[in-house]
């Protein structure tokens, strides 16, 4: 028995050895489809964790206009200072210097759009958290100060969620469609590879036929070939995976770029089963392959 | 040991390959399958190891139909019976050990079992000083050889040999029908299939004559005519 597993793996070896570029290529392709397959799955946790912190704290903003006076602003902080207790849980006054700086942050980058703005042109804004968190209630508050003097709008940070939200689905969704299409291109790679490692051993497979080796210890080397292919493929992902949800879910949920993003991120538990799936799909996606190379370009 | 009956093999229906063939071969039988190229030899051979189904008729080995066999059973089938061909089919980039190894390998012969009967097989085809050379190296005589080795290692009941001698000129091809009659006084059957008249005539063993498909010969001790 140990005699046959070392055999077979013997073969394996060999196998992968002669054709290790395109090996290489298919282990790629499995991990980079597997990479943004499980990247779709992270950014859809982590919106869901984000909305459901949000449920219990919903904010609005009042902004002011760029040119509003000292009076309308004190005449809007005398409403809540009046309404804080009953119908206002807290609030917090950012002024323009304050946005300004939060503004500069967000588009650090974009230095000529810097260019073109200036503190002057900040809208001051009042950030509101109602004692009632019921979507109605919020809306019905925050409409009063819509017709005040000074008022430009009244952002409802259920919007912004709801914004956040679809366009993070929209993300999810995209990088869902191209991890499985490549994750249909990987099973064509690995059907690929197999198919010309039994071809440039054609000679030796003849000769097991011949001599009557099973269709089994024919077959595995091929199949362990494929599943290898699989895996590591996943296994490479893996790290991708954590380097996303680091690097692009972390950082973004403590920005405090409006705090919007609080709680976008993703709990250990959930990066632990969403790896595993990874693993499973890559295995799944390596035996499907292989099963369909054998049966179709092994003829035994 | 072989029973063809009404064996009629059909590639595509206006040319049958093999025509109502029937023919009984004892234990320990050498039997000659002669006739020109296309007249259906390779084709009775391939019937016998099950590479081919016949269209209708029936097909015994070792006193069992091979025709219903499940395909996860042929190559326990494959394990009684061993084949040579005209082109020796060795693997290029093994050596004559290792060629002859690989038809124990791949039915899972343990390793004190492989170490032991290559070297005794070689010595019997007279290769024990070559076994470490690659077949590249060798001369045609010498691959076949190599690959009756191959074929008897595992001590078949039945050998199948198609043109062996083929590509061999005729004092190769005597030393290699010394070989064969050899391990066939050693009990194993022997059907080949052969062009070569001046082998069948020497040795006088049973023939079997093929024309289009259809058996016209069966004779003991037959030349060929």
């Amino acid at each position: 028995m140990i005699q046959k597993i070392r055999f077979l793996l013997a073969e394996t070896g060999q196998n992968i050895w002669r054709n290790l570029a395109l090996t290489l290529a298919s282990i790629i392709v499995v991990g980079v489809s597997l990479s943004l397959f499980g990247s779709s799955q992270l950014v859809a946790r982590g919106v869901d964790n984000a909305t459901r912190r949000w449920e219990g704290g919903i904010e609005f903003v009042v902004f002011m206009r760029a040119d509003a006076e000292q009076s309308q602003l004190d005449a809007i902080e005398a409403v809540l200072d009046e309404s804080t207790g009953n119908e206002i849980d807290s609030w917090v006054f950012v002024d323009k210097a304050q946005t300004f700086d939060e503004f500069k942050e967000y588009f650090a980058g974009d230095q000529e759009l810097l260019d073109t703005i200036s503190v002057d042109t900040m809208p001051p804004s009042f950030r509101i958290r109602p004692t009632d968190p019921n979507a109605g209630a919020v809306e019905a508050l925050g409409s009063t100060f819509e017709a005040k003097p000074g008022v430009r709008t009244v952002v409802f940070a259920t919007e912004v969620i709801r914004e956040i939200q679809s366009n993070a689905e929209k993300i999810s969704r995209a990088t869902l469609w191209a991890g499985v299409t490549l994750l249909f291109a990987s099973t064509i790679m690995i059907l690929t590879t197999l198919s010309i490692a039994i071809a440039s051993r054609r000679n030796e497979i003849e000769i097991m036929k011949l001599v009557g080796a099973s269709n089994w210890f024919i077959r595995i080397p091929f199949m362990i070939e494929g599943m290898i292919q699989g895996v590591i493929g996943a296994l490479i992902a893996l790290p991708g995976l954590a380097i996303v949800r680091t690097y692009l879910i972390e950082d973004f949920s403590k920005s405090d770029v409006l705090r919007l993003l609080e709680g976008f991120r993703v709990t250990d538990a959930e990066f632990l089963f969403i790896s595993l799936g990874v693993l499973g799909i890559g295995t799944l996606v390596a035996t499907i392959g292989s099963i369909f190379a054998v049966s179709r370009y092994l003829d035994v | 040991m072989i029973k063809l009956e009404n064996v009629t093999k059909e590639y595509n229906p206006t040319s049958p390959a093999l025509i109502d063939a029937s023919v009984d071969i004892e234990k320990g039988e050498f039997v000659f399958l002669i006739g020109q190229s296309g007249s259906g030899k390779s084709t009775f051979i391939r019937l016998l190891n099950r590479e081919e189904k016949p269209t209708t008729g029936n097909v015994y080995v070792a006193g069992k139909d091979i025709v219903g066999l499940s395909s996860w059973r042929v190559p326990f089938l494959r394990r009684n019976i061993g084949c040579i061909f005209q082109d020796y089919r060795l693997l290029p980039k093994r050596n004559v050990a290792e060629n002859v190894a690989f038809a124990l390998e791949v039915i899972g012969r343990p390793k004190h079992v492989i170490e032991q009967q290559v070297p005794a097989i070689l010595d019997l085809v007279g290769l024990s000083e070559k076994s470490h050379r690659l077949p590249a190296e060798l001369s045609g005589g010498e691959q076949q050889r190599v690959s009756i080795a191959r074929a008897f290692v595992n001590r078949p009941l039945i050998l199948l040999a198609d043109e062996p001698t083929g590509n061999l000129d005729p004092d190769t091809a005597v030393g290699i029908m010394r070989l064969l009659d050899r391990i066939n006084r050693t009990g194993t059957t022997v059907v080949m299939a052969t062009h070569d008249r001046g082998i069948v005539d020497t040795m006088r063993r049973r023939v079997i004559e093929l024309v289009d498909g259809r058996i016209v010969r069966d004779q003991a001790e037959g030349e060929y005519r």
